[in-house]
């Protein structure tokens, strides 16, 4: 089996069912961001801590790319994922050929194998549309 | 400060040209504005060329093949804002009294460039990016929300693409001379969902030059001075703040400030190029830069406002969706274009009586902002 590993640094945790993204809440105002940083990006202020994002959010908009790419095999459906903290987050959506995307659906926080480096199995998070109900 | 006027533009035919590198396609701008300025190349004291994929210093090379050297020439690099970045630092040397003639270029080979054919591999640290984002998927994430929000059909937005390419076949510098319908842009083949190959501008070389002097200075060259009213510069803001993906922030501040600094509003617009780099780029462009309010735009392309003989004609050269976009030169193509139009030289796509213009172009991917880069110069004779 080969190595998994994630495909960047401090951008989540855990794993499968278990696993959240990283994000940063700076104490000074409030702001959420994804990815964490140092400052925050609204104040500059250095006092953040790091939180566990929701994995459960909206779908804000998709598209089904059908052009070339790096890693992926077209068409492949990327999109934003508006979490409840007010953070949108940029990712790959896969189950979109089993349960058709539209605006506003459930989507669910999943990590999975984004592609093959050598021998290694690349790993991130990806969205899946909700399956239960949403919750 | 000192007003500014426009006293010569010129532009190539825009297309692909694998047989011309860069510096010739700059050169032949650069000469043709020189000409229509009615100046010898040895006038010129200063000189800005914006540029993507040509490598280092071509200004240089582009202003040494017509006989400019020993100047102080600038080199400038911002994405599709290129070219007009290039108009608003020259903008501001003849306005601060720095110097009193100069040459502002815009060009871009993409069919000569190492660049050309490949895959674009996103920039190493850019994580949106490596998850699969690229420029029609950003934009296409855009028209899926903006057509769902606001009920907007495919078939208005290709209307776009149909206006742009019939304003093109009447543009002699256009890289598409060719009308399209709403079937052969919706039956184009998908790029990325619900962007189509006929709702996307094409890759284009090509270059434009325009030549800046003081106003006051302008009547020793030209009968027909163009003043610059507004140049207003500014980059992007973080994504986080941006509320809603379908109305350009960024557009929107850039276009308030350049009405205020000409003292115009929008009303006062009679004819436009903006930053088509997809057919609902312009109807989103259209309630940023004050044209109507949000949801009237459909109705303001539907009833032929921005048609030519409407109240705003808006991309009469056929913006980048026909005559093309040739990133760095794009910004001062539309300035060639605008100061034609003010001129009463635009031929068969001219606007009756046209005063007041307006330019627009936007664009750099950045993870984590809204865009890179967006500018906006309002004209007037």
């Amino acid at each position: 089996m080969k190595t998994r590993v994630p495909f960047r640094e401090g951008l989540f945790q855990g794993s499968d069912e278990e696993g959240s993204l990283l994000g940063a809440r700076c104490r000074q105002c409030g702001q959420i961001i994804f990815p964490g940083r140092e400052a925050c990006l609204n104040c500059l202020g250095h006092d953040l801590e790091s939180i566990c994002l929701s994995r459960n959010g909206k779908l804000y908009t998709y598209t089904i790319v059908h052009m070339p790419s790096e890693h992926f095999t077209p068409p492949y459906a990327v999109g934003w994922i508006e979490l409840p903290e007010g953070v949108r987050v940029f990712s790959q959506i896969r189950g979109w050929q089993e349960y058709p995307l539209e605006i506003g659906m459930d989507m669910t926080l999943h990590f999975e194998k984004l592609w093959d480096e050598e021998e290694k199995e690349v790993v991130g998070y990806v969205f899946r549309p909700s399956t239960n109900g949403g919750a | 400060m000192r007003d500014v006027a426009i006293i010569g533009v010129g532009s190539t035919v825009m297309g692909k040209f694998p047989e011309s590198l860069p510096y010739e396609l700059g050169a032949e701008a650069a000469r043709a504005a020189i000409q229509d300025a009615g100046i010898s190349p040895g006038d010129l004291q200063f000189a800005y060329c914006a540029n993507l994929y040509g490598g280092m210093v071509i200004g240089q090379a582009v202003l040494g093949e017509i006989g400019i050297t020993d100047i102080e020439l600038t080199n400038i690099e911002n994405a599709c804002t290129g070219g007009a970045t290039a108009v608003r630092k020259a903008w501001w040397d003849i306005a601060s009294g720095l110097y009193d003639i100069g040459i502002a270029v815009g060009v871009e080979s993409i069919t000569t460039s190492p660049m050309a054919g490949k895959l674009i591999t996103p920039a190493k640290g850019d994580i949106t990016g490596e998850l699969g984002m690229n420029m029609v998927a950003r934009f296409a994430l855009s028209q899926r929300r903006y057509m769902d929000m606001f009920n907007i059909s495919l078939e208005q937005i290709a209307q776009v693409s149909v206006k742009n390419h019939r304003n093109g076949c009447m543009n002699p510098y256009s890289q598409y001379r060719k009308e399209l319908t709403i079937e052969e842009i919706l039956n184009s083949r998908p790029i990325c969902e619900p962007i189509t190959l006929l709702q996307c501008c094409p890759s284009t070389d090509g270059a434009a030059a325009a030549i800046l002097v003081p106003l006051d200075l302008a009547g020793k060259y030209t009968s027909q001075p163009v003043t610059i009213a507004a140049s207003v510069l500014k980059s992007g803001d973080y994504a986080f703040r941006w509320e809603d993906m379908t109305f350009s922030d960024m557009t929107s501040k850039c276009a308030n400030s350049a009405y205020e600094m000409a003292g115009l509003g929008p009303e006062d617009v009679n004819v436009c190029e903006l930053h088509d780099a997809f057919a609902m780029n312009e109807l989103q462009h259209y309630v940023e830069l004050g044209f109507c309010k949000r949801g009237e735009e459909v109705r303001l392309l539907e009833d032929g406002v921005t048609e030519l003989g409407g109240k705003i004609p808006v991309n009469t050269s056929g913006g980048l969706l026909s005559k093309g976009h040739p990133v760095s030169a794009s910004g001062v193509a539309q300035i060639a274009e605008l100061v034609w139009q003010l001129r009463g030289q635009a031929g068969e796509r001219q606007v009756a009586g046209a005063k007041v213009a307006l330019a627009h172009v936007i664009g750099g991917e950045v993870t984590g902002l809204e865009s890179g880069a967006v500018a906006v110069h309002i004209l007037k004779r």
